[in-house]
């Protein structure tokens, strides 16, 4: 009888609650006074509090909500926030919005068409003047694909990644006077750099299986251009790999492991070692991406000055840089939608792109924005090469980096194996992954 | 005659058993009495949270885990069958096929080293002096996160760590490319040792603790060394610690993953070199790669096999390992 009594209690204060929560649901949605009627919304950051660019985004969300009066619920849970919306995707408690790097985002979302269009977004005007859609530089949108099936864009950038060949200024005025351009003079730097006996010519981290292939594919970049490697790797029957382009490429990379131009123990230390030997003094030059001086700014040697040039062109006398999408998506499943469009547009005014470049050291999207003289480079870099790649060449099928890409490319780099071996053993590979896809 | 080992028969002998099943099957009104009708009574209300605590949090999921394992699927959105294709591919996966090698052998060499250096620890530190103390400090590595043992690694075996700082210290120039990829496995399985020795020899330490001071005083007048003692007072005495012990490291050891993930210098960006993936790194990394799409069938796909081969590891060790219980 107690118990009877104590669940109809029970149930009468479930229902009372239920009901508190649809009326103030009403009240909420009919005293919205923005256009959207969103009142909030939930952004899942891949900033980590305390970053440069942590600090950026959170004093744009507070403009924001002064602004819109849209309350911003953030997390900054840091660059695994892909990882945890993947499971977060199947349940009804779906973040607004989300950001990460192009390849995670469309991985995740773009892969299981968990992903919404955002033609709010676009057609959102920042400074009152310019519509997103202007803001986007198409130079890039022309070789990383943002468009659904439908025509609409799924991603708004807010910020690029790019890399170069790292060094200080003030140790080598040389070679910022006078960069390598081309390959043949790039080896010759190198030579010179090996014969002073002085520090190690190139730093690499040779543990991390994601940084060991930038030689190789860069390489293909150079040698046969944009959008070649992801033809060579998507042919089924592996005749594209006879290419000499390949070998050429993977040749390369053999004279730079027999070369011993990388530092000493660089397959046999543990991230950041190396870079960190490089940022104090311990080795010449660091192929990074454009997040190096953030990274390694904490103990880099007194007086470090960053400065960096694009990677030297080959016989094929190609240029091109690597130009990467950070931006924003919404999940199809997001309640708030609009509210989320609207600040991601938000983040496209020229005070925060100008803040990114200059106060959290990334590439903001915009082309009008000056960067942190560490930067100074690889944007310059950046807006004078003729074309622009994605990372990997934009290969992202499943497992196929990192199961059989990446450990055949760490045997190159590491000095393990020849590159003919490497052209052999990777066709086969990826000969056999497509027969086990299908 | 004192050392021969204690043999004790079977309780139950199996023409017991059948007579036993007779019985409770030619019965069919249930037995009576207040306390058994009481029992009954009180069997759904005792046992059923549990039960369905049970059902609901693993025995579902795994249900769940194995339909996943039958679709293509990139964690969310629609599913494509596959049916079998996804394990039929695993098998033919050389790299799969090295994690679960690399699975069985923290299982095998691992557990061996495990339990023959507990066992030998079990004999010293029963009296030993302060043995309080040494077996505090042996404990106290199980204690510290795996991830420390992994940054921990590249202090000490960095090309300018605290090894080759020794090294060269004594004069040695030539020093081992400690952190190799090659390299990197068996100080895996060295460090693995090191970090979960304490914790079985406590536990065996425990079931020593109990055997009756008589048993070793009896050795002491028969003139037993310490290998005899093991032999006929120790091993039979606490072999149902040990068994217990042993399905402990086989669950265990199957589901290794932080110290092969942060050892290998996935730390930064990107996995660790293949040459130290487990099969649960392999879950790990099919599923959350990063930089390619997930392949969740594959994943659970490989989750489950781990589960079977842990299932019946656990039941043939039980059946090789079973001994009664020898009360005293």
């Amino acid at each position: 009888m107690v118990v009877r009594m104590r669940t109809r209690r029970l149930g009468r204060t479930v229902l009372a609650a239920s009901l508190a929560v649809a009326l103030a649901g009403l009240a909420a949605c009919s005293s919205s006074s923005s256009g959207s009627g969103d009142k909030s919304l939930t952004y899942w950051s891949m900033w980590k509090v305390g970053e440069p660019a942590q600090k950026v985004m959170a004093t744009a969300i507070a403009d924001f909500q002064k602004e819109t009066g849209i309350k911003v619920d953030v997390q900054w849970q840091g660059r695994t926030n892909v990882d945890k919306l993947v499971p977060a995707l199947n349940t009804r408690k779906v973040p607004d919005l989300v950001d990460q790097s192009y390849i995670k985002l469309y991985s995740v979302l773009v892969a299981s068409s968990q992903v919404r269009g955002l033609p709010d977004a676009y057609a959102d005007k920042v400074d009152g003047a310019t519509a997103v859609s202007g803001l986007v530089p198409a130079r890039y949108t022309k070789n990383i694909d943002i468009t659904l099936d439908g025509g609409e864009r799924w991603m708004v950038p807010y910020l690029l990644t790019s890399d170069g060949i790292w060094y200080d200024k003030s140790q080598h005025p040389d070679i910022a006077s006078n960069p390598p351009k081309t390959w043949t003079e790039f080896i010759t730097l190198l030579d010179k750099l090996k014969a002073a006996g002085g520090p190690a010519p190139i730093a690499l981290d040779g543990d991390i299986t994601g940084y060991n292939p930038y030689w190789f594919n860069t390489l293909m970049e150079r040698i046969l251009g944009p959008g070649s490697w992801m033809k060579i790797v998507s042919d089924k029957s592996g005749d594209a790999w006879d290419d000499p382009g390949v070998l050429d490429a993977a040749k390369k990379v053999e004279q730079l492991a027999k070369g011993h131009y990388f530092i000493n123990g660089y397959g046999a230390s543990k991230w950041p070692a190396q870079q960190q030997a490089w940022a104090s003094h311990k080795a010449s030059l660091l192929f990074m991406g454009s997040w190096a001086p953030t990274e390694t700014g904490t103990y880099a040697a007194k007086g470090f000055q960053y400065a960096s040039f694009p990677f030297p062109a080959t016989a094929s006398g190609r240029m091109s840089a690597r130009a990467d999408f950070i931006g924003f998506a919404v999940p199809k499943k997001a309640k708030n939608s609009s509210a989320a469009q609207q600040l991601a547009a938000f983040l496209m005014s020229k005070k925060y792109q100008q803040a990114f470049g200059a106060e959290a050291k990334q590439l903001p999207v915009r082309s009008d924005v000056t960067v942190a003289p560490d930067l100074a480079d690889v944007q310059k870099a950046l807006n004078s090469a003729p074309e622009t790649y994605q990372q990997n060449d934009g290969v992202a099928f499943p497992g196929y980096n990192e199961k059989v890409f990446w450990p055949v490319d760490d045997d190159l780099v590491l000095g393990k194996i020849s590159a003919e071996e490497f052209v052999h053993k990777l066709k086969d590979a990826t000969v056999e992954y497509w027969k086990q896809q299908s | 005659m004192a050392l021969a080992p204690p043999r004790v028969a079977r309780s139950r002998p199996p023409e017991v058993e059948t007579a036993a099943r007779a019985q409770r099957t030619r019965r069919r009104p249930r037995p009576g009495g207040p306390f058994a009708r009481e029992r009954r009574r009180l069997f759904v209300p005792f046992v059923g949270p549990a039960l369905l605590l049970y059902l609901v949090l693993f025995v579902a999921p795994i249900g769940g885990a194995v339909w996943i394992s039958l679709h293509k699927w990139p964690g969310s959105g629609p599913m494509q069958w596959r049916g079998l294709r996804n394990y039929r591919r695993l098998m033919h996966d050389h790299l799969f096929l090295t994690s679960l090698t690399n699975t069985l052998k923290l299982l095998l060499v691992v557990g061996a080293a495990i339990f023959v250096i507990s066992f030998a620890l079990t004999v010293v530190l029963r009296d030993m002096a302060g043995k309080r103390g040494a077996r505090a400090v042996l404990l106290f590595p199980f204690l510290i996160n795996p991830i420390v043992f992994g940054v921990l690694a590249g202090f000490i075996f960095n090309p300018g760590g605290l090894a080759n700082s020794l090294l060269h210290g004594i004069g040695i120039h030539d020093t081992p490319n400690w952190l190799d990829r090659d390299n990197m496995f068996p100080l895996i399985m060295v460090t693995m040792t090191w970090m979960t020795l304490g914790y079985f020899t406590t536990i065996l330490m425990a079931g020593v603790d109990r055997i009756p001071a008589y048993y070793f005083e009896d050795c002491e007048l028969a003139g037993a060394n310490a290998w005899q003692r093991l032999r006929y007072v120790v091993l039979p005495l606490t072999w149902d610690v040990f068994a217990v012990c042993a399905v402990l490291w086989t669950v265990t050891s199957v589901k290794i993953f932080e110290i092969i993930w942060i050892f290998g210098g996935a730390n930064g960006s990107g996995t660790p070199p293949t040459q130290t993936w487990t099969s649960a790194v392999y879950s790990y990394v099919t599923a959350f790669s990063g930089e390619s799409i997930p392949a969740y069938g594959d994943a659970t796909a490989s989750a489950i096999i781990s589960l079977l081969l842990v299932s019946v590891l656990v039941v043939l060790l039980r059946r090789v390992m079973r001994r009664d219980a020898i009360h005293f």
